[in-house]
């Protein structure tokens, strides 16, 4: 039995609607409890911020896609280099560090749980297998449905049961933690060599469309009543003038579900473009925003760029391809058989360029214009915005406006005109920061239930204790220690241990993968659909048997069950 | 001022050192360096004799002679800026990373990657040069941007990739794909190449022997005479495939 009294913390948990109460907090085995005796061992928080541990709902830290960054990158292993010392492996890399260097660096910064951002079902073992090296953080996969032959043959005959029993099959053979579609339909378009403009053309060879797709989806996620909701990178990514695209899908969203979100809509910064070439790019967040604030059933997140170096990394091979037209650097696509695509290329944002500028803008906007902080969620798509170490910057620009008016001074002059970021007026307070960076987080992907995101009794002994003290602070002159603050954890407390003090990894750790296993009625399950095994056997490069993921790439797998369609 | 350093026998000679302390400016403050022989630390006067000849008050008047056998010395030069080294016999891998000012001569033979990411200052390598001499870290988009490189002998594959700058002159021949990715800079080669420039971007190489499997995507604009060459050779632009703006000159191509 361990046990540990954290005192004097000034506690922000949103979920609880505490909002900087001066409390202890008891921990034993991992949970927080009422009280613990007299031996346990005290931290003195010295009144500093306390907040849960941070959760990041959209981020690539593992798997194919993030490991073929690394290979195409030898050079950014030249960056972040550190020693091995004490419990810490040795570190390398910066914009796609090594697993280790991504968990420690989380951990210096209060994560605790990751949500992978997209993995393909057939490469699921090697997610997993970076997942175990990713120690710090408990994980979760999205999975990737977007171009599934199964899903779109059901979606075709408009067969929602039929759709829930292949996801629920899928995710159980992935262990896989909810619906992830990327540009869908585009990516497997692009596979045979075409691409879709909007949302209501037809996919080639399936006769289906890409809103086909999200609505059926959308149903099948909440017949199988699915922790996350259907977590959408919409179609036309990158493009200019995709805004109506956005709306548009946003617009097909129906309100299917109490406690959370139907649709999560992630890295909306990248879908708010106005303007018909890359010349006359605009910023369309105050429409976008508009829209969600009366939706209260979409969630999104900022995809908020940073200037430097960066590598982006998607399953939508058709946008990296014309990215890469652009760039014309170096640049890697895949096919993933009869499931997705992926693409590769770096970048470097750069406060010279006009259309680099209006991204970096249109992300602050969405984030300021939402008036809800619960639908508006903190996040840079690492890496493909920024590298998740920007994000205390991106908190100090959220909670400063002279900051945001000192970055804007050095931007592009073209910038002004074509948003509207330099007339807003709001900063954003500790709380608001609080829900975009945990709280939001966990309700958004269903895991408070788990014990995430909140500090309540019972919940996972997840803490972040900043050294930051919220009554001596003005975050809108002191941007600066804002940014400091939140880089650095003065402690990250994972599962009632101290991991991580003053950015020091001091234990290893032992994380947990969360996976949903959703129960579908005996009739209709996948593995014992004749017309199913038949194809898969006819198409994939590996057996229906050897498909699945075996257990003992989860050394501390914990399955969500769901009882689904009742 | 002159600095001796004769290497000790050591009991395991392939062990590589990796001595980037050994450039003229560290020895204005003495003789008294960290290098690195396998993982294990070592001062300087554990693996060398040292000798040291007059005095100096700045570094530009600095001589650093390596003798003996300093073939798996590694990172000599790196990130120098002043004054001279003499290399007697061999060089390991990275001599001259980074190099930014003075002169390295190299009397044997370099081994691979010779003047990587080179900004500056001259490199005279009486031998040959391995693989990758002059080019860029790989992955990185700019090698050598400045300064000069010249190799009595031949070089191995690779030679001045991502050239960006400066020149790079092969007195002999070299291996496969010299000049690739070329961002500026110039590159000559006296004796044979194969595949040269591929997906080069801008700068010019010349060729003044013989190119085996010339590349298909190279334009041919004319034959003229290169009158300091004292040649005349087919000029090519390129590599029209990736819309480079690249100058080829080639006296002439045969096949293997």
């Amino acid at each position: 039995m361990t046990e540990l009294w954290v005192k004097n913390a000034c506690v922000i948990d949103p979920i609880r609607g505490i909002n900087g109460d001066i409390m202890d907090i008891a921990i034993r085995d991992g949970r927080i409890v009422e009280s613990v005796s007299d031996r346990a061992e005290v931290i003195d928080a010295e009144r500093c911020l306390t907040l849960p541990g941070g959760i990041d709902s959209h981020t690539h830290v593992s798997g194919t896609k993030v490991n073929f960054g690394r290979y195409m990158s030898p050079e950014d292993m030249r960056a972040g280099r550190t020693k091995r010392k004490g419990k810490m492996h040795v570190t390398s890399g910066y914009y796609v560090p090594t697993t280790f260097g991504n968990s420690y660096r989380y951990s210096a910064m209060g994560y605790t749980t990751l949500l992978e951002g997209a993995m393909a079902p057939l490469e699921a073992r090697h997610t997993h297998e970076e997942f175990t090296a990713t120690p710090h953080q408990d994980m979760m996969a999205n999975t990737l449905f977007d171009g599934n032959w199964a899903v779109m043959d059901a979606v075709r005959e408009k067969d929602i049961r039929k759709t829930a029993a292949v996801v629920a099959w899928t995710l159980k053979a992935a262990r896989g933690y909810g619906i992830k579609l990327t540009n869908p339909g585009g990516t497997e378009a692009w596979g045979w060599g075409e691409d879709l403009t909007g949302i209501h053309d037809t996919v080639p060879h399936f006769a289906v469309t890409p809103a086909e797709i999200i609505t059926t989806m959308i149903r099948a996620n909440e017949l199988l009543k699915l922790p996350h909701s259907v977590h959408l990178h919409c179609n036309n990514l990158g493009k200019p003038g995709n805004y109506q695209t956005t709306l548009e899908t946003f617009e097909l969203v129906p309100d299917l579900n109490d406690a959370r979100q139907t649709l999560y809509a992630t890295h909306v910064q990248f879908h708010a473009y106005g303007g018909g070439t890359w010349k006359n790019i605009c910023s369309k967040a105050e429409e976008i925003t508009r829209l969600v604030n009366s939706k209260p059933q979409i969630v999104m997140d900022m995809g908020q760029i940073m200037f430097g170096r960066t590598m982006t990394m998607t399953a939508d091979g058709p946008m990296e391809f014309n990215l890469h037209c652009l760039h014309n650097n170096k640049w890697s696509n895949h096919d993933v058989e009869l499931e997705t695509g992926s693409g590769i290329i770096p970048v470097t944002y750069s406060k010279k360029s006009t259309v680099n500028c209006i991204m970096w803008a249109i992300g602050l906007e969405l984030a300021l214009l939402t008036k809800n902080p619960w639908q508006c969620l903190l996040e840079t798509d690492n890496p493909n915005g920024a590298p998740f170490v920007k994000y205390p910057e991106v908190i100090g620009l959220l909670m400063s406006k002279r900051y945001r008016d000192e970055e804007c001074a050095a931007l592009h002059a073209g910038t002004e005109q074509k948003t509207s970021l330099y007339a807003l007026e709001r900063e954003m307070d500790w709380h608001d920061i609080a829900v975009m960076t945990r709280a939001g987080q966990a309700k958004a992907l269903g895991i408070v239930s788990q014990g995430k995101g909140h500090l309540g009794v019972g919940a996972e002994a997840d803490i972040a204790i900043y050294p930051i003290r919220t009554d001596s602070v003005d975050p809108a002159r002191e941007y600066r220690k804002v940014v400091e603050g939140f880089q650095k954890t003065r402690y990250t407390i994972k599962r009632g241990r101290v991991v991580s003090r003053d950015g020091e990894i001091i234990v290893d750790g032992a994380n947990a993968t969360f996976w949903v296993d959703a129960k579908v009625p005996e009739d209709i399950r996948m593995e014992n659909d004749p017309e199913f095994i038949k194809r898969f056997e006819q198409f994939y490069t590996v057996r229906m048997s050897n498909y699945p993921v075996q257990d003992v790439y989860l050394p501390r797998g914990r399955c969500i069950e769901t009882e689904a369609f009742t | 001022m002159r600095v001796i350093l004769e290497s000790k026998v050591r009991s395991k000679p392939n062990l590589p050192i990796e001595a980037e302390a050994i450039i003229p400016r560290n020895f204005l403050k003495g003789t008294d360096h960290v290098v690195f022989e396998g993982n294990k630390e070592r001062t300087l006067s554990e693996l060398f004799w040292i000798f040291v000849e007059g005095t100096a008050v700045s570094p530009e008047n600095i001589e650093v002679i390596l003798k003996g056998d300093t073939s798996r010395i590694k990172r000599v030069g790196e990130y120098m800026d002043t004054g001279s080294i003499v290399i007697e016999g061999d060089i390991g891998m990275h001599c001259g990373n980074f190099m930014s000012g003075g002169t390295i001569e190299i009397r044997g033979n370099a081994d691979a990657w010779l003047g990587r990411e080179m900004r500056g200052g001259t490199i005279l390598c009486r031998g040959n040069a391995g693989h990758y001499c002059a080019t860029g870290y790989r992955g990185e988009k700019k090698g050598m941007q400045g300064g000069k490189v010249e190799v009595s002998g031949n070089t191995g594959d690779f030679c001045a990739e991502y050239l960006a700058g400066g020149t790079v002159h092969i007195h002999g021949s070299t291996g496969d794909f010299p000049g690739a990715e070329m961002r500026g800079g110039e590159l000559i080669i006296e004796g044979d190449a194969t595949r040269p420039c591929g997906n080069m971007k801008n700068g010019s190489c010349v060729i003044l022997g013989t190119v085996h499997d010339m590349l298909p995507t190279f334009e041919k604009i004319e034959r003229r005479v290169l009158p300091e060459w004292k040649i005349t050779a087919d000029v090519y632009k390129g590599d029209v495939a990736n819309r480079g703006k690249g100058n080829l000159c080639v006296r002439s191509t045969g096949l293997y």
